[in-house]
């Protein structure tokens, strides 16, 4: 049976506290988090919503690192739809979301990037589901006994069938966006126009709000606001990962968060989660903890060219 | 004057020369060596290949370092322009993306990769996962696949943990023929599947039936090495090649590309020791 339609969010003002954002993701939700590797997370969202004790998430993306693995390392995951969660080369494998799914406490339904994009735009288009030629052969079949073969009545090839995804909620960090939650993401917008379209609800953090008029000579709407349920402002929202062109990828922190994950569960909570998500009451806290605006200067430093953008990017960079 | 080149760089081209002139290349993430390798392609002997950035999407780019994450405006600096996820997906299921790349913890004679699971379905260690691997190895007309970690010592115990394995615990990206037997063809993939696989041991291409055949080794590795280290009894063709150092040129051109030596993450410890003359 066919879901209701999703609704379109028509308010003129959707503004709203990043508490009360991640307050309006309901336990056990199949979730979207935008963004992608080190780029654009919405990090203090999922923080927010940490604090609030969410628990049972299902979670559906392609390629992932650190939001994954601190939502896995916080307890919030029941259920991991990914195509990839690591930290590529530069640190290695997801230490919380490995422990999480080799335990068991979160199952393992992986997926791969271009089965999602076709579940999403099934989703989007209203349709219950939508053909691939790839995947058969492989053992994702036996991951997802859902997919089903079928041979094309046009053709006589052997298609496989993968039924619509339609996220309870997807989670978005733009740069830009206005009161009435339009939204301009700045460089790759990776899945997040798909994950916009296709889930039931849209909750936005973004650098800055700005007027409408704004929004067109920065580049333009990315996301209509018709998408989007309720958007926060939330200045370096994004970080530790990169929103740029305000700032880049902080790997000192990165490695900070790495070493504490990588030690176990335990040390991960004393040195990360009780100091950087549940040892800071709110989003400013966390600012004046990560080293305010000093580090905020070196982060935006990149834009001084290519020997200060490397620099934030050497070994001795980090601490 | 640079006279020497290292086991990384030595891998970087010849990776390179797997890719044709004129084709649609794409690269994951977490895969600096293949990145290096693009741009290396794109500078020599490839000047009209699409190369389209993974994570990033951007077309062409020109980046001013390698930096250490794979979805950073570094690496998509100078791009004429950038693709959808969707859309890059949708080149490669119209059979018009020439050749990606691939790797995996465990790969085997017939170039299946597991980038998945070991021990599936009873997980012993969940690896990252194969991003778009799995739908990429079926659609691009061509895969090179690559790794850096073939050689497999005795453990303690005096057991070896193959990464080119008999059989992969789970098969995340498609080699030429599934565990039960069919192949890719009769699947009816876009696809012809693994061309190449390079090693830090050697370089093998895949014969008429789909199964890895050792080609060629590198100045300072062996035939019985490869063997000793391969957990499938692979092809040898008729006469073992010696893999070729790059031209002077190339080398000088990925220090210049890759100033962080980002890629060197990829090469272990007791392999940046290796070192080639090159003319």
């Amino acid at each position: 049976m066919a879901r209701t339609p999703r609704p379109v969010y028509t308010n003129h003002d959707k503004r709203t506290t990043l508490d009360d954002l991640a307050a309006r993701v309901a336990d056990g939700a199949l979730v979207a988090v935008g963004g992608g590797l080190s780029s654009r997370e919405p990090m203090a969202l999922l923080r927010a919503m940490l604090r609030h004790g969410v628990k049972g998430l299902t979670v559906v993306g392609s390629a992932h690192g650190i939001d994954i693995d601190l939502l896995s390392g916080g307890g919030a995951i029941s259920r991991s739809s990914e195509s990839y969660v690591g930290f590529e080369q530069d640190f290695g494998m997801a230490p919380n979301y490995r422990r999480a799914l080799e335990s068991g406490i979160v199952s393992v339904d992986d997926s791969c990037c271009y089965t999602l994009v076709q579940q999403l735009r099934a989703a989007i288009q209203g349709l219950p589901f939508m053909p691939v030629r790839s995947v058969r052969g492989t053992s994702f079949l036996s991951l997802h006994p859902e997919y089903r073969q079928m041979v094309c009545p046009f053709t006589g090839e052997e298609l496989l069938l993968v039924p619509a995804i339609e996220p309870d909620v997807a989670l978005v960090h733009a740069q830009y966006g206005d009161a009435q939650g339009n939204l301009l993401i700045q460089g790759p917008p990776v899945a997040d126009i798909l994950f916009a379209k296709a889930s039931r609800a849209v909750l936005a953090t973004v650098e800055e709000i700005v007027p409408t008029e704004r929004l067109s000579e920065l580049g333009g709407v990315t996301i209509p606001y018709f998408y989007v349920t309720a958007v926060s402002e939330v200045p370096f929202g994004a970080h530790p990962t990169a929103c740029y062109p305000l700032y880049a990828y902080d790997r000192r922190h990165t490695a900070l968060y790495y070493e504490a994950a990588r030690k176990g569960a335990g040390t991960f909570s004393v040195e990360y989660l009780s100091v950087f998500v549940h040892g800071v009451p709110d989003h400013a806290d966390y600012l004046a903890r990560i080293g305010g605006e000093k580090t905020r200067a070196r982060l935006s430093s990149w834009c001084d060219g290519p020997e200060a953008w490397k620099r934030l990017y050497l070994d001795e960079a980090v601490a | 004057m640079t006279t020497g080149c290292t086991l990384g760089e030595m891998m970087i081209a010849t990776l390179a020369r797997t890719i044709e002139d004129g084709t649609l290349v794409f690269h994951g993430f977490g895969s600096p060596l293949i990145q290096l390798a693009m741009h290396v392609a794109k500078r020599t002997h490839a000047p009209r290949m699409v190369l389209v950035a993974g994570a990033t999407y951007g077309v062409n780019p020109e980046p001013p370092f390698l930096a250490p994450t794979t979805n950073d405006w570094v690496m998509d600096r100078g791009a004429s322009s950038s693709l959808a996820i969707g859309e890059l997906f949708d080149l490669a299921a119209a059979g018009r993306m020439g050749r990606m790349f691939l790797s995996g913890l465990q790969i085997d004679r017939w170039g299946n990769c597991n980038v998945t699971a070991l021990g599936y379905p009873n997980i012993t260690l969940k690896l990252p996962g194969g991003g778009g691997g799995c739908n990429l190895s079926c659609d691009a007309a061509y895969v090179t696949l690559w790794t850096t970690a073939h050689r497999s010592p005795e453990d303690a115990k005096g057991q070896r943990r193959f990464r080119l394995v008999e059989d992969c615990d789970f098969i995340t990206n498609l080699g030429h023929r599934t565990r039960d037997g069919r192949t890719a063809k009769e699947l009816g993939h876009r696809g012809n599947g693994p061309q190449w696989l390079v090693t830090e041991l050697g370089l093998f291409d895949f014969d008429a039936e789909g199964k890895a055949r050792l080609i060629a080794v590198y100045p300072d590795t062996s035939i019985d090495e490869v063997l000793e280290n391969t957990g499938f009894t692979p092809g040898l063709a008729a006469q073992v090649e010696t893999i070729p150092a790059p031209e002077r040129s190339v080398v000088e051109l990925i220090r210049r590309l890759d100033p962080l030596k980002v890629h060197e993450k990829e090469i272990r410890a007791e392999d940046m020791r290796r070192g080639y003359a090159i003319a």
